[in-house]
């Protein structure tokens, strides 16, 4: 290729070619460089645009040490425009002489115009002088000195610092530059550093020597040569290889964790996957606590055997180098490895040396919040709120509501053990081994495990009854408590995950099919928190319940709308059915399970615009409502809908208490044509006030039907 | 290379780099960031250069002599540059070299981790260097000290000495480590921890403790409320005093974790306080330390 003649290229001068821009700079935290190459790429994108520079495709890149962007088929030159302004009319613009005036001397100049070249243009308004300036594009080179370093210090981060007097922040601090367009450096400084085409390989393996670039093109190749795979998908493949590959040879299987790979992708220039080990003994100490500490301290993936699935002692470490022979990094990765397992399983064995009912005590010493007293009271409280909702539950037995007492009362001791110290994610995990150590049941142990489950919308909810129970008390604990304290998200602001905590709360109770009130747990739980003497905000004793019941009430709908998919009107009608007596989740979603099923109806969009009318017109009138009088009616119409009426209203008040919404929803589906005849052949508001209250009554009875069912008048007719 | 000689490498080393090789501060304190040389040279515009061996003190770390890798007193060798040059991870990296870690056969690592004292009112960002997985050195550009932002920024470069000892002598536990030929670690320290656990955890005396923090904290105010003279310089080492008093009061379990946060106010109260008055002074005598650097 090298010799072949390049007549060609020279012939045709390009009109485009690749822009380069690398930000090289000291290690950024991993986590920042995926969203600062989508911003870059964003700034890039605007800045093209607005600045008029046609372009191609652009491809952003980069590692720890660089932030990488390339467009390709960058225009060497802005689109032309063409800029038109209005000026003077022509009548005032040309004296009798025929010669130009001041105002027309004085619009030419503004715009940089020749009188000469002033064009008189016809409008609606008459006749008027018009400034056409075509404007020439600027070179990109120049267009792209000019702008990169507003693109570059457009740049945001989570956290940003100053290093030198240049005053420019950034993740952290820029040590060079390069800009190239074709080939050419585009000189600009930014940061105390002037743009050129020399960047930096891998610092190990790369030697420390600078690269000469010679454009877009060989940039990735360049770099490779220099120790830097600066594509993050290429790492990725790369890592995913070498892992694949070690997994063959040893007959292990990765345990995948996607936040380590990430990790290892964006940590690392020339990422090297190596395999590790540990000694066996280690493998005494439950599973959990020795793949968080290798995840959380080395940010290590572990590795389990093929065929019984188990822990296997070893490890896979992602370095950022390569050599001929990695061993000392194993082995430096091992010892360091060692002394955290020795520390893991020295915290594993002193924590099962004291039971954890005689941990209790120390929770008193524990805060759970400030304003809301000692972990100590918290598990005092969620230990009686969690039998109160094991006496509420139907189906339950004396045997739960010791199995949730017992497992409430040593809920939160795992919190004063060394590993739960260490690690804060392994609470409930590690109450649920001590338990087994100290003889606690199955049931007991499993509850304490799963009283944190699920985490959110995602992950697994408790799969035992009492640890649904134990969940449910504990966060509606916390709802509670903090409500009465006014502690309340608001916007973003959510620093006790409420919502999350509210979110669990409605997955347990819809999941887990428990068909219990609410309303009258919300209460016990507020009820347990004033006792405890937390003094709450002075209005908190009128709403405190409401509050958090609108508050579980909102989690419902979103959990309605992303995994049922409802129309946002049917959980609406459904949710804002609820009064203040009994509440039951379940049953709210079978009746938007229902409504929702039948919105697909033909029929259903005429019924509610009937419904809609009967609803505005006992809305808006006024009159004495008494018990419907047959013998008024003067139309066979109003008796018909009387009959349909009663009908339905029978079979609604068994139909809706036993749950058969299908059958409440048809009953009121088929009054349509009723309703239809009643609005066609009856006038309401008529002369005759006896007439008009006796119609006016069987409407509100209509309405009142329709909205023991649901809050119809907020079903939006759709299609119309 | 023994323990010592590690200490005199490094300490020629930063030499090199025009560093003034100080001395251990005499007082009890949690980091080497705490020694004025660091704490208040890293205010006000003038440049300098320092690097110390620093023993600190940590209470709640304190394992009795059992743990292999924890320790309630330790050495920190630190290191600090103003302004931080442009080519501070190469001096870095250059000093690793000079105490015999060959850095090209090791996997080394600049992972985020930014720093912050609560208790100095100061922040910064940086990294930890781990070498083959271990966390062998603290790098931070300070941006604020006492409450106050820097300009020039200041870098710092922490090293733990034992880990690198332990490292570069292959040994697992601090305890065996060679301080010469012929002393170890043990031979000088196992005791102190030891003690210094007992006492820490054990014997320390909690109303006088609560008495000296109290009056520390009186001392330094005393000094600072004193306008018309310079006392900055006393009245900050009363500041270390008062912080290091919490320490121990916190190891005896005697702060509740609600109270935590009002004594680690208390202290930076003062430790901002005295940032200001020794910006204040350094200003009044004319920077002193700003001659022929233009």
């Amino acid at each position: 290729m090298g010799d072949l003649p390049r007549k060609r290229a020279r012939s045709s001068a390009p009109h485009v070619s690749d822009l380069l821009l690398e930000i090289g700079v000291e290690e950024l935290p991993y986590q920042f460089i995926a969203p600062a190459l989508t911003l870059l790429r964003e700034m890039m994108e605007r800045l093209l645009k607005d600045q008029r520079l046609m372009f191609g495709a652009i491809r952003t890149m980069g590692t720890p040490r660089r932030l990488s962007l390339i467009v390709e088929g960058l225009a060497a030159q802005q689109t032309a425009t063409v800029k038109e302004t209005m000026g003077p009319p022509k009548s005032a613009a040309f004296d009798q002489a025929g010669q130009p005036t001041k105002a027309a001397l004085g619009f030419a100049a503004t715009h940089g115009v020749a009188i000469k070249d002033l064009e008189v243009r016809r409008t609606a308004k008459g006749e008027y002088l018009f400034a056409v300036k075509r404007e020439e594009g600027r070179h990109a080179s120049a267009v792209l000195i000019e702008w990169l370093p507003t693109v570059i210090g457009g740049l945001t981060f989570p956290k940003t610092m100053k290093w030198n007097d240049s005053g420019v922040r950034f993740a952290r601090p820029i040590r060079w530059l390069v800009a190239m367009y074709g080939n050419t450096v585009l000189p600009f400084r930014m940061a105390g550093v002037m743009a050129s085409n020399r960047t930096l390989g891998h610092r190990v393996v790369g030697g420390g020597r600078w690269i000469r670039l010679k454009h877009a093109a060989s940039y990735p190749t360049l770099l490779e040569q220099g120790g830097v795979i600066v594509e993050p998908e290429r790492r990725r493949e790369l890592i995913r290889q070498q892992i694949d590959a070690i997994c063959r040879e040893s007959g292990l299987v990765l345990h995948e964790d996607e936040v380590l790979l990430e990790q290892a992708i964006y940590s690392t220039e020339l990422p090297t996957a190596l395999l590790g080990s540990f000694k066996e003994a280690y493998l005494d100490v439950p599973e959990e606590v020795l793949m968080t500490s290798m995840k959380e301290h080395q940010g290590f993936f572990s590795l389990r055997y093929k065929e019984t699935g188990r822990l296997a002692p070893h490890f896979m470490a992602v370095a950022n180098t390569r050599m001929e022979d990695m061993s000392l990094v194993r082995a430096g990765n091992e010892r360091v490895l060692e002394a955290r397992l020795a520390d893991a399983k020295f915290f594993f064995e002193d924590d099962r040396k004291v039971r954890l009912s005689e941990r209790v005590p120390k929770l008193s010493g524990v805060t759970f919040h400030q304003q809301l007293g000692t972990m100590a009271q918290k598990q005092e409280r969620v230990k009686r709120l969690a039998g109160f909702i094991a006496a509420c539950l139907r189906s339950t037995s004396e045997d739960l509501r010791l199995i949730c007492e017992r497992a409430a009362s040593l809920a939160k001791a795992d919190l004063v053990t060394g590993i739960v110290g260490e690690f804060p994610e392994l609470q409930g995990i590690m109450g649920s081994v001590y338990a087994l150590h100290d003889g606690e049941s199955a049931e007991v142990a499993m509850a304490i495990r799963e009283q944190y489950l699920p985490k959110g919308m995602e992950g697994e909810c408790p799969r035992t009854e009492a640890g649904r129970i134990l969940a449910l008390a504990d966060r509606l604990d916390s709802l509670a408590a903090f409500f009465h304290v006014g502690i309340v998200p608001t916007g973003s602001e959510d620093p006790f995950a409420l919502r999350r905590q509210a979110t669990a709360i409605v997955r347990i109770i819809v999941e887990a099919d428990l068909r219990a009130d609410l309303t009258s747990i919300v209460t016990k739980a507020r009820h347990l928190v004033c006792e405890d003497g937390i003094a709450g905000l002075p209005d908190a004793e009128s709403h405190g319940v409401r509050l958090v019941i609108e508050f579980i009430l909102e989690r419902l709908r979103h959990y309605c709308r992303v995994v049922y998919g409802f129309r946002e009107d049917v959980i609406e009608a459904v949710v804002k059915a609820v009064g203040d007596q009994s509440l039951d989740l379940v049953d709210l979603i079978r009746k938007m399970k229902a409504l929702q099923a039948v919105t697909a109806k033909p029929e259903f969009n005429a019924l509610i615009i009937g419904f809609k009318r009967v609803h505005r017109l006992v809305t808006k009138e006024q009159w004495t409502r008494e018990a419907v009088d047959a013998t008024r009616f003067q139309h066979d119409a109003e008796s018909r809908l009387y009959q349909m009426m009663t009908k339905a209203y029978e079979l609604a008040k068994v139909s809706i208490p036993a749950g058969e919404y299908d059958r409440t929803l048809e009953a009121l589906i088929a009054l349509k044509p009723a309703i239809d005849g009643f609005f066609t052949e009856v006038l309401v508001n008529v002369e005759d006030q006896v007439v008009r209250q006796n119609r006016l009554s069987l409407l509100k009875d209509i309405d009142e039907l329709f909205l023991s069912f649901a809050d119809f008048s907020q079903i939006v007719v759709q299609g119309s | 290379m023994t323990f010592q000689e590690l200490i005199f490498k490094l300490q020629q080393f930063w030499a090199e780099q025009g560093c003034v090789i100080h001395q251990p501060y005499d007082m009890e304190m949690g980091a080497g960031t705490f020694h004025p040389a660091t704490f208040l040279r890293a205010l006000g515009p003038e440049p300098w250069r320092s690097a110390y061996v620093q023993p600190c003190r940590r209470p709640t770390d304190g394992r009795y002599g059992d743990n292999p890798n924890r320790l309630q007193h330790y050495y920190q060798f630190q290191v600090v540059l103003k302004p931080a040059p442009d080519n501070i991870q190469d001096l870095y990296l250059r000093s690793l070299a000079r105490v015999g870690i060959d850095y090209k056969r090791h996997d080394v690592r600049f992972m985020q981790d930014d720093w912050e004292s609560p208790t100095l009112g100061a922040w910064g960002l940086g990294w930890e260097v781990r070498l083959d997985g271990m966390e062998i050195t603290q790098f931070t550009y300070f941006q604020e000290i006492g409450g106050v932002e820097l300009s020039p920024v200041t870098g710092e470069i922490t090293y733990g000495t034992e880990r690198i000892a332990m490292y570069l002598q292959h040994v697992n536990s601090v305890f065996d480590l060679a301080w010469t030929d012929s002393i170890t670690y043990r031979d000088l320290h196992h005791e102190t921890e030891v003690q210094g656990s007992r006492y820490n955890f054990e014997e320390g005396d909690v109303p006088m403790l609560m008495h000296l923090f109290q009056a520390y904290e009186a001392e330094c105010k005393r000094l600072l409320a004193k306008v018309d003279k310079r006392l900055t310089l006393p009245a900050y080492d009363y500041c270390i005093k008062a912080s290091h008093a919490f320490n121990l009061l916190d190891a005896r379990g005697a702060i509740s974790v609600a109270e935590r946060t009002g004594y680690i106010a208390r202290v930076r109260a003062l430790a901002k306080r005295c940032a200001e008055r020794y910006i204040e002074e350094r200003a009044a005598m004319g920077y002193p330390l700003l001659r022929g650097s233009g």
